[in-house]
């Protein structure tokens, strides 16, 4: 029951008191200092829509160079370029921002009953952080030098010997640039999800959606160091004259390898692990029933980035490293299968178990689950590492990846724009359209990626740039050409369907689908400051709780725990959600992007190897920190 | 039994197995790394020895891991894993405790057996 | 309606920490407090994360020490071993004036706070300005560009040095702030401060030893 009309004339001068305190300045100001986690969480959809254009481009380029034999639309040297930038593109720049930065920072804390997240103006500084390193690497392609060694980046490729130009400078300073609004954004979920509960939200109460974002968030939180670590010692290799990884002075190149994997795996559990939650979330609303084996899901979740981060070597097992030390990497690859298994079976279970209504979102759903079984599967097959040897860079490996990536992570992405598009616009979408959408994605990606299968299999490389006629590989790549413009398609009809429901849709109600979760149990779109009152929760279901949205009307005519009398939200334990503190928070702030522009120069400086410059730029960084620690919390 | 020695119960349970197979993991590799480098092969290791003891030792530890999640659900056998914090919480941590305690040890079973197994410092 | 219970406490007894602006409503309200702050937790996410990139920079170490016949390469010299460790200890012992400046900053006793992190900042700024001139001194014997071993011996000694002069630039803006009274957000800032400079203390240890045990 949605608390969006007051029930007494006082409980409506509280909520006009809540809407004064916490009103946004109008205009493009109020989108710059904004630090509201709605509107951050919208600037991110936007910004990474942009990305996913981009990487669709360098996608379809790609595929359109590989359509025939001897094809010469591309140069060797642009390719290069192109599938590497597709690869940090897609990864970088679209799904982690999208999953973690729009859907995540939009949904995280209406999901928990919080007003915002916990540190608001650090969330802003994430995304014009994100926003500005896009910008960064992207400048490389617009100037011809973007990097162009792969996406992993292996040296000694790499390296200043083989790759003089600054291309792969661009590379390991727009990655460390990137990874500090990764791990900026990770650290405020950590935190968040711990502590800014609403009280009584004990962790079995917490929502499963939660569940994946925190085993996300500490998935990056621990991965993107040794990333940092290996780029920053490319750079130095590269740029100062070290021998990390030069093996004529006593270095290994197989230690990039090593650093990498050690982020790289990780890193694609967090691609998945966020999209997992959308699942989680969008089944029980369409099946009408509790997920089951609750506790069994939520550890999967956290189980499947832990195991994660000790599978690294299995990207290695063509590299002549002895049996023994290759075994420790294919068990925990085997074992790693277990915990995503067991959300398969239960997501599958709910839906045979619930009455199963497959509108859009679910249909999207139903889609990743045989996906992400299809490409599971070719997973477990790497694991023997005799058959990984054969495969290794083939376009088998592409299939596999991309049946994870495109199936696994992206798909709940569609579903939860659809989803969750009547709560942030108010507006209902059209159905129809919604569904063929759905039809004209799923039938476009499998005519995609299916076929590398085979043509990986029938020995076609990954990243050459084009090959010979009479390989018996022509018609599968010609196949999945027809495949990647079908999917053109299908993305272009969502996203239109999505523009024309937002101008034209029927208003949607606060809950339209009869949700689970709090985010329903508020307006839509929610006001400013989230919920009227702190909502009272007595189970991982609050929105089915009848007796607690009723409690929480009676609790805004009578005064308690609306928290108007400032800028205020609650903090509580981070187990059992027992209620620690009232707390004032920061408002709408310039620091934000000033500290990113700061930033900006120092990287900028970097790049152009003017290393005194860009000290005197970190100086400047240090002065906008001092200006955004100048003001205390009483003092607003 | 007390609240307090429930809740350490339940904590041992959820996060030990974790730890002691990452360990195992890790070190279970580095002493493959060791053996078969070139800046140890001296080092004078047996290598499987080594490997049997780190993973029994593991293994051990997993299952007390795995006792002390089932002395949990014994003692919350009232109570639903939806109920309200401590209880309520602590069966939903054991819950989640056996599955990730079953998984540790087979991963530690398949580390500890395939590394004694194959020859050792054979390329792969 | 005060005596409304929320997440097991009465709302009355929940304090609004922030507010507080003077010595004596700084310790009330952090004593019915439950638990560190969200800056604390903040301060942890940070430790996480500079911990993984050091310890990238140790696994570092031992890898090319691991696929290396001499180590030191080159018949280089490896480091002393006295002098470092007694240094390494002063620093380590200054956890616990930072420690004593957490619990007196959290207890409201302003001046008990300025004397322990005034006497940290001592000993942690005469580390620093020892370690600087050792760290020139060295880089006179053996270039940073010589082989695999100079390029992660300088680079974890001085990632470790950065981490202590960072540290030295937050005691110095929290005594700034000290200067002008007590607040819970100066409370706050002193813990997660604390806790920051037990964590730099350890990976200084860690670093160290690493570096050390290529007398081993």
């Amino acid at each position: 029951m949605a608390v969006a009309t007051p029930p007494t004339p006082t409980a409506g001068e509280r909520v006009d008191r809540l809407e004064l305190m916490w009103q946004s300045r109008p205009g493009v100001l109020g989108w710059l200092t904004t630090t509201d986690h709605k509107k951050i969480g919208l600037l991110y959809f936007w910004a990474t829509l942009v990305f996913f254009a981009a990487g669709g481009v360098e996608a379809l380029l790609i595929r359109t160079q590989l359509s025939q034999p001897n094809e010469k639309l591309v140069s060797p040297n642009t390719y290069d370029q192109l599938f590497t930038m597709h690869g940090i593109t897609m990864i970088f720049f679209f799904i982690i921002p999208m999953s973690t930065g729009a859907f995540g920072n939009y949904l995280i804390p209406l999901m928990i009953g919080a007003r915002d997240m916990a540190f608001p103006r650090m969330n802003a500084l994430s995304f014009w952080l994100f926003a500005a390193s896009g910008i960064f690497i992207y400048t490389s392609l617009f100037l011809g030098i973007a990097p162009n060694a792969g996406w992993f980046n292996y040296v000694p490729l790499a390296n200043r010997q083989f790759d003089t130009g600054r291309n792969i400078d661009f590379y390991s300073l727009g990655i460390i640039f990137n990874s500090i609004s990764s791990t900026l954004t990770a650290g405020q979920f950590i935190v968040t999800i711990f502590k800014s509960r609403a009280p009584g939200m004990s962790l079995n109460r917490m929502p499963l959606f939660c569940f994946a974002y925190l085993a996300a968030s500490l998935g990056l939180l621990f991965a993107l160091p040794v990333l940092s670590a290996d780029t920053i010692l490319l750079f130095l290799d590269r740029n100062v004259g070290t021998h990390f990884f030069d093996v004529a002075h006593g270095g290994s190149a197989l230690l990039w390898q090593h650093l990498f994997w050690f982020f790289g795996h990780p890193e694609v559990y967090i691609l998945i692990v966020p999209a997992m939650g959308i699942a989680t979330s969008i089944i029980p609303a369409f099946t009408q029933r509790k997920m089951v084996a609750f506790p069994l899901v939520a550890i999967a979740e956290l189980l499947v980035v832990f195991i994660g981060f000790g599978v690294w070597a299995h990207h290695m097992f063509a590299t002549g490293m002895p049996t023994i030390s290759l075994v420790f990497f294919a068990a925990a690859t085997a074992m790693v299968v277990i915990p995503s298994t067991i959300q398969v079976f239960a997501w599958c279970w709910s839906m045979v178990t619930g009455t199963a209504r497959f509108r859009t979102p679910l249909l999207f759903i139903a889609g990743f689950i045989f996906m992400f079984v299809t490409g599971g599967l070719t997973g477990i097959m790497f694991l023997a590492i005799p058959f990984d040897q054969q495969v290794t860079d083939t376009y088998f490996v592409i299939a596999h990846f991309h049946y994870i990536i495109f199936g696994a992570a992206v798909f709940p992405l569609f579903g939860g724009m659809y989803y969750w598009f009547p709560k942030v616009t108010g507006k209902l979408y059209y159905e129809l359209p919604g569904q063929i959408s759905f039809w004209i994605l799923f039938v476009g990606t499998n005519l995609l990626f299916f076929p590398m299968h085979i043509v990986g299999l029938l020995g076609m490389p990954r990243r050459v740039y084009t090959y010979s006629d009479g390989l018996g590989w022509t018609a599968y790549n010609l196949a999945e050409t027809i495949g990647g413009y079908v999917t053109l398609v299908g993305i272009l009809l969502l996203l239109g369907n999505l523009a024309a429901s937002y101008f034209r849709g029927a208003p949607a109600g606060p809950d339209p689908w009869h949700g689970p979760t709090l985010e329903w149990a508020t307006s839509s779109p929610p006001p400013d400051y989230d919920f009227p009152v702190i909502p009272k929760v007595t189970s991982a279901y609050p929105n089915w709780d009848p007796a607690d949205r009723q409690e929480d009307r009676r609790k805004l005519a009578e005064g308690v725990l609306v928290l108007d009398e400032g800028h205020e939200q609650v903090a509580t334990s981070p187990v059992d959600g027992l209620f620690a503190e009232i707390v004032e928070m920061p408002h709408e702030s310039p620091w934000p992007i000033i500290l990113a522009l700061t930033v900006s120069l120092v990287f900028t400086m970097l790049v152009l190897q003017k290393f005194g410059v860009a000290a005197v730029m970190a100086v400047l960084c240090v002065l906008a920190l001092l200006g955004w620690h100048s003001k205390e919390p009483q003092e607003s | 039994m007390t609240l307090r020695r429930l809740a350490i119960l339940q904590w041992v349970g959820l996060m030990l197995g974790a730890w002691v197979w990452g360990a195992q993991h890790a070190l279970g590799w580095g002493i493959t790394e060791a053996t078969c480098n070139s800046g140890h092969a001296a080092a004078g290791i047996d290598h499987d020895l080594w490997q049997a003891i780190l993973a029994a030792t593991a293994g051990a530890l997993v299952l007390g891991g795995g006792a002390a999640a089932i002395a949990v659900l014994r003692a919350t056998r009232e109570t639903s894993y939806e109920s309200a914090p401590p209880l309520g919480r602590m069966r939903f941590g054991a819950i989640a405790a056996l599955p990730a305690n079953v998984i540790f040890l087979m991963i530690i079973l398949l580390d500890g057996l395939a590394s004694i197994f194959n020859l050792a410092c054979r390329q792969a | 309606m005060t005596d409304y219970v929320a997440g097991g406490r009465r709302l009355d007894e929940v304090p609004r920490t922030t507010e507080a602006a003077e010595a004596l409503a700084v310790s009330r309200a952090l004593r019915a407090r439950l638990g560190p702050p969200a800056a604390c937790w903040g301060m942890l996410i940070l430790i996480a994360s500079e911990g993984m990139l050091f310890a990238a920079f140790i696994a570092t170490y031992y890898y090319l020490r691991f696929t290396s016949p001499e180590w030191p390469q080159d018949g280089l010299p490896a480091p002393k071993v006295l002098v470092p460790l007694i240094l390494v200890g002063c620093l380590i012992a200054t956890s616990v004036p930072m420690q004593l400046a957490s619990r007196a900053a959290r207890g409201g006793r302003l001046v008990a706070t300025r004397l322990f992190l005034l006497a940290a900042l001592v000993v942690q700024s005469g580390y620093f300005a020892y370690e600087v001139h050792d760290f020139q001194d060295q880089l006179r014997k053996f270039d940073i560009g010589r082989n695999a071993y100079s390029s992660i011996y300088y680079t974890l000694l001085g990632a470790d040095h950065a981490h202590v002069a960072l540290g030295i630039l937050f005691n110095l803006w929290l005594l700034g702030k000290l200067a002008r009274g007590l607040t819970t957000y100066r409370a706050n800032a002193t813990q997660a401060i604390a806790w920051y400079w037990h964590a730099v203390n350890l990976i200084t240890l860690a670093v160290i030893g690493t570096l050390l045990s290529a007398n081993v």
